[in-house]
């Protein structure tokens, strides 16, 4: 950002007007490559599809394959919207994850030990994990405390809670009946893909079609302009911890409502990803911005390769490996085409 | 005067000048400098003889920070040009030829890191420091070195503690004592511009001081006042050319702002009638900041006031201060009949309320997002119970709008840093004129515009004026503010000192008007 600021010149000047048709047409060329970035992360998940069909045609293309990673992803991409749409206000949620593993033990508890009614316990589940991100937007927008370092507090002292509550031990298991809320299928279509095509459509269309998420994502992008333009960036950036901590408890309860029985260390495993994928969606579909689908299809190619090479390899490293990796190059590549877009826009009246 | 010397050899200094070596330190004849095909100097000439306080005076973009930056090295003068300091040929374009010739530069920005102590930032620069770095021995070197001007500031305390006065003899001190001997060349750059008034002499004292063991100044300023009172010879710069060289002694105000300005009166089209104003958009009375003190105006319906003064007469806070932008410490802004001093800007732009910062880049703008985005930021279309905002709907919007400011080519999805400065200030006014803003505030509006971006935005604010907005401007461009306002207030020390009228407002009187506004009027 600081380098981009020192090249920019004084004084810019009007394109004259016979550089317009040079412009379009190197436009053109650009547009074509273009496509080609927006739309890498869709190649690539058809490469890796098309890798694991060759190598491990049997144990890839399978029923089991598809649902498990619909299963996987369902949580993951919970969280992955919360966080999206902190990072458009411009804040990292490091406590997410946390929050997550949080939400899972508490329902489970609930559920399990204190025989709460599950409708109720999910109601409180979501209650308290919005105070805890209400916390988190005070500490942020109230305090001025970073947001990274914030929330990397407010994670510890959640986990402490979760330990506290499970005494360490597993909590579950929750009832068949409170199953169903993950494992239920419609006309045979898992019901987890209709919550995920539900959220998804929510996120998307709040953040991307509503005056709401313009001003949330203005306060992301510049938070001194969208105050000087009458944007409440305060309420906005509690907003969107707020959020992003609601939508980590509701993977939270869809976590333990698959699996049944939860640990207290079971959220920060979601952390890496769930950024990974946003990430690497800011390299897609609309380059430079945080937005939904290209985080959706990120996280899809991240799960395809990453049971791909479970299935192959049959370690659980590559997860990791796979993941970290992810991570990297995704924001190595989304810094690499910003930079290549704005060195493109100063040359471009020349 | 080498490091462990300060304490000890500037008063011996003052009691025995050294002698001279040559009679002139710096001598410059025949220096052009051209920017891409634009002269900034043209065969300028300078003479400052050894020992002396000398002034270089001019009006803004009469070329004196160019001839300052190629005496810096940081410019490389045309061929032709002939710079001898000292009496010996500079080598152009070097800036630690520049420095081993014995000249040091004190920016308006001082350089100094207000999170490191005195002794830290006096460390900063280029002496040589020998293995360990000891704290107590450094503090205690450097304490010496201020005791010694009987400068009260402690090499302990932070640079963010200083006073604005203690600050700039922090940095002038810090460059004298950088290795440069007792025959160096001080410049300073509008030392005084950000300086309380009541505290000026203190940085005099230091200058004569300095000036009495020998020290050479350059002394640059648009405070004519001050060059009465410190300056031994000054030499007037105009259009790149050196239009005048004279002894202070037998000057007064008068005659030097003449000098400054010069006879050559230009001759102003008839800019335009006078306007027919309606009722009070935006009525200010007794705002206050850090700078700016008892700040009162009205502005009217259909006129452009401008306001300006120095650099440092807080001219340059005003409009955010207004806006809220910078938090007033009093102050009543009433917006349209309605008070809104106790208001979030929020609030302000639903009442009407504009601003555009001078800092577009950063303040005014998302610069990676596109035009579409940046134009409709205060309000996005949205339709509906559901607030959905079509895309189609927006563009056809901005369409209208980017047509109407004229800006080309008619892009809606460009991204906005790629506009010219000239397309950028015309969307942030489309922004507000949308609004429907009563009163539309902008921080030097052509900033970074080129020319024919600059007229454009000038007819756009006249017309908004005209579409029955008060607009108000604050800039440091005479010629805009001549050409643009229906009048100008004209600020010094934090105060309004002078208004000048449509009949009265040329470029003459308002350049000199700026000049004098520092004098208690």
């Amino acid at each position: 950002m600081t380098q981009s600021d020192l090249r920019t010149p004084l004084v810019e000047s009007d394109p004259p007007a016979s550089t317009t048709q040079a412009e379009s047409r190197r436009g053109r060329s650009w547009t074509s490559r273009l496509q080609l970035n927006r739309f890498s992360g869709i190649y690539l998940w058809a490469a890796l599809i098309l890798l694991f069909s060759l190598w491990i045609p049997r144990l890839f293309l399978t029923n089991a394959t598809l649902q498990g990673i619909i299963a996987d992803q369902a949580v993951t991409i919970f969280l992955s919207l919360g966080v999206l749409v902190a990072l458009a206000a411009g804040q990292y949620d490091l406590s997410a994850a946390q929050i997550l593993g949080f939400a899972a033990v508490i329902t489970a508890w609930q559920i399990s030990v204190a025989k709460v009614n599950p409708i109720l316990a999910v109601v409180i589940t979501i209650v308290i994990c919005a105070v805890i991100g209400l916390i988190n937007g005070l500490l942020v927008a109230g305090v001025g405390i970073n947001s990274f370092i914030a929330t990397l507090g407010t994670s510890s002292v959640v986990l402490a809670a979760t330990s506290l509550l499970s005494g360490d031990r597993l909590v579950g298991p929750v009832s068949d009946a409170f199953k169903q809320v993950a494992l239920a299928k419609i006309f045979g279509v898992p019901i987890l893909l209709l919550y995920i095509a539900v959220a998804a459509v929510i996120v998307w269309y709040v953040l991307e079609h509503t005056p709401v998420g313009r001003r949330l994502s203005a306060t992301g992008a510049n938070l001194d302009t969208a105050r000087l333009v009458g944007v409440r960036v305060n309420k906005y950036i509690v907003i969107s911890l707020v959020v992003s901590s609601v939508m980590a408890a509701l993977g939270g309860i869809l976590l333990v409502s698959r699996v049944g029985t939860v640990s207290s260390t079971v959220g920060p495993s979601y952390l890496l990803p769930a950024f990974a994928g946003v990430f690497l969606g800011t390299t897609q579909l609309k380059p430079g911005r945080f937005n939904v689908w290209g985080t959706l299809l990120a996280l899809f190619l991240l799960a395809t390769g990453v049971k791909g090479f479970q299935l192959a390899i049959g370690a659980n490293w590559i997860t990791y490996v796979f993941n970290g990796l992810a991570l990297i190059i995704a924001v190595g590549l989304a810094v690499v085409f910003e930079r290549r877009r704005t060195t493109r826009a100063k040359e471009a009246p020349k | 005067m080498r490091r462990q010397a300060g304490a000890v050899s500037v008063p011996a200094a003052v009691a025995q000048p050294r002698p001279a070596l040559t009679d002139t330190a710096i001598s410059i004849s025949g220096l052009s400098k051209t920017f891409a095909g634009v002269k900034a100097l043209k065969e300028a000439s300078l003479s400052v003889r050894r020992g002396e306080v000398h002034a270089l005076l001019g009006v803004n973009g009469s070329g004196k920070s160019t001839l300052i930056k190629v005496l810096a090295g940081f410019h490389r003068p045309d061929p032709g040009s002939s710079i001898e300091v000292g009496g010996t040929p500079l080598d152009p374009g070097s800036a630690s030829a520049s420095r081993a010739a014995g000249l040091r530069f004190i920016h308006q920005d001082l350089g100094l890191i207000d999170t490191l102590t005195v002794e830290e930032n006096f460390n900063l620069s280029g002496h040589s420091v020998k293995g360990w770095l000891s704290d107590r021995r450094e503090r205690r070197r450097v304490q010496d070195i201020l005791d010694g001007y009987e400068v009260e500031i402690s090499a302990s305390a932070l640079a963010v503690e200083l006073s604005p006065t203690h600050r700039s003899i922090l940095a002038i001190l810090r460059a004298v004592e950088d290795d440069m001997g007792s025959d160096g060349i001080v410049v300073l750059d509008e030392p005084t511009a950000a300086l309380p008034r009541d505290e000026v002499h203190h940085l005099f004292r230091i200058i004569e001081r300095l000036k009495a063991t020998g020290v050479t100044i350059v002394y640059v300023s648009h405070r004519m006042p001050e060059i009465l009172e410190i300056a031994d010879r000054v030499t007037v710069l105009r259009d790149g050319r050196t239009t005048a060289e004279a002894e202070v002694a037998g000057l007064d105000l008068d005659s030097l702002v003449k000098l400054v300005l010069g006879y050559d009166l230009r001759e102003f089209e008839n800019r335009k009638q006078d306007v027919q104003t309606g009722a009070v958009q935006l009525s200010i009375s007794g705002l206050e900041g850090d700078v700016v003190k008892d700040f009162g105006l009205e502005a009217r319906a259909g006129e452009v006031v401008g306001v300006t003064g120095l650099l440092g007469s807080g001219y340059e806070d005003v409009l955010g201060l207004v806006f809220g932008a910078i938090k007033p410490r009093r102050g009543t802004v009433i917006l349209d009949g309605r008070d809104v001093s106790d208001q979030d800007q929020g609030a302000r732009i639903l009442g009407g309320l504009a601003y555009a910062p001078a800092d577009r880049r950063h303040f005014g703008s998302m610069p990676q997002w596109n035009v579409r985005e940046n134009l409709t930021l205060p309000s996005p279309p949205a339709r509906g119970i559901a607030r959905w905002m079509s895309k189609r709907h927006e563009v056809s919007e901005t369409l209208e709008w980017i047509r109407r400011m004229d800006v080309i080519p008619v892009e809606t999805e460009k991204v906005f840093a790629t506009l010219s400065g000239g397309n950028q200030q015309k969307i942030v006014m489309g922004r507000w004129l949308r609004m429907r803003a009563r009163a539309i505030m902008l921080d030097e509006p052509t900033n970074g515009v080129d020319a024919s971006a600059k007229r454009a935005i000038h007819v756009a604010l006249r017309e908004a004026a005209a579409g029955g907005a008060a607009v108000v401007i604050s800039s440091s461009d005479i010629e805009e503010l001549v050409q643009v306002c229906d009048r100008v207030l004209v600020m010094g020390d934090g105060r309004v000192r002078i208004e000048l009228g449509f009949d009265e407002l040329t470029d003459d009187s308002l350049n000199s008007a700026v000049m004098t506004a520092t004098e208690a009027s």
